[in-house]
């Protein structure tokens, strides 16, 4: 089982997340987008429109909540004929992160919930002290991070 | 889903049991529940499908047809499991309970899950 982090504290909750969860694929990002480590994916290309996406759901779906509950929904659930995927925020010190997951019929949404609380849980108690000056929600130096990022993750 | 209520309320009226759930075997999430306070209906939903399914599986791949009943003795206690379709029925146990009546109570429900 390979993951592969840019920040190192992130590497042990998912690394356990992925073998107690038997996901498939697995991705922890900032909500811009920004990847902070994943499980599964081969191509840098594909992390890079996959947080993309997850960015985008998450926000539509936060609003979405909001509008119907006056609170972003706590996850989102989409079940596929042979996979299905879940995304899901969690809170840290360093901020939210999400955690968007695919997986097969090899575990269930029961138990990817189940493990993604673990997950949200040591993500929380793991995470390093917050910044002094939260970063801004696309800051100016977004695309150098996201390709330094994506050459961490990758790098041979 | 008055029906599983009704079920559940006759389960979890017997000696020794603590908790009885409607599972999904697909989703592992609840469908019904009527447990004590203290037990994660939603934590043992989810391992209790996990392991029925696993335990279907294993009797397919042997070519033992599908599972009758599957129960998991703890060192305090048993879940007890029989399953129709997508659905679970789960029972928790601790070491009182007379397990030979609830297998067979069990088996009956079985026949009739929808």
């Amino acid at each position: 089982m390979t993951v592969a982090v840019v920040e190192r504290w992130v590497e042990t909750p998912l690394r356990h997340f992925v073998q107690d969860a038997q996901v498939t694929l697995a991705l922890l990002l900032t909500p811009s987008g920004q990847v902070l480590g994943q499980h599964g994916f081969n191509r840098a290309m594909d992390v890079m429109a996959a947080c993309a996406l997850a960015a985008a759901i998450h926000a539509s779906s936060a609003e979405l909540g909001k509008l119907l509950e006056g609170k972003p929904f706590a996850g989102l659930h989409h079940a596929g004929a042979t996979r299905q995927i879940f995304l899901a925020p969690a809170e840290t010190r360093r901020g939210t992160l999400l955690c968007l997951t695919v997986f097969d019929d090899a575990t269930s949404i029961g138990i990817v919930q189940l493990y993604f609380g673990e997950l949200r849980d040591r993500l929380a108690a793991g995470a390093p002290s917050a910044r002094t000056t939260p970063p801004a929600v696309l800051a100016d130096s977004f695309e150098q991070d996201l390709n330094r990022n994506l050459t961490l993750l990758f790098r041979r | 889903m008055p029906a599983y209520s009704e079920m559940l309320d006759g389960f979890t009226r017997q000696r020794g049991v603590q908790g009885g759930l409607v599972v999904s075997e697909r989703d592992g999430i609840v469908v019904d529940s009527q447990v004590q306070l203290g037990v994660r209906a939603s934590v043992v939903a989810a391992l209790a499908a996990s392991i029925y399914r696993k335990a279907r599986l294993s009797a397919e791949a042997a070519g033992l047809g599908g599972v009758a009943y599957v129960e998991l003795a703890a060192t305090e206690g048993r879940l007890c499991m029989v399953g129709r379709g997508d659905l679970v029925v789960v029972l928790i146990t601790d070491n009182r309970s007379s397990v030979g009546l609830l297998r067979g109570a069990l088996l009956q429900v079985a026949e009739t899950l929808a």
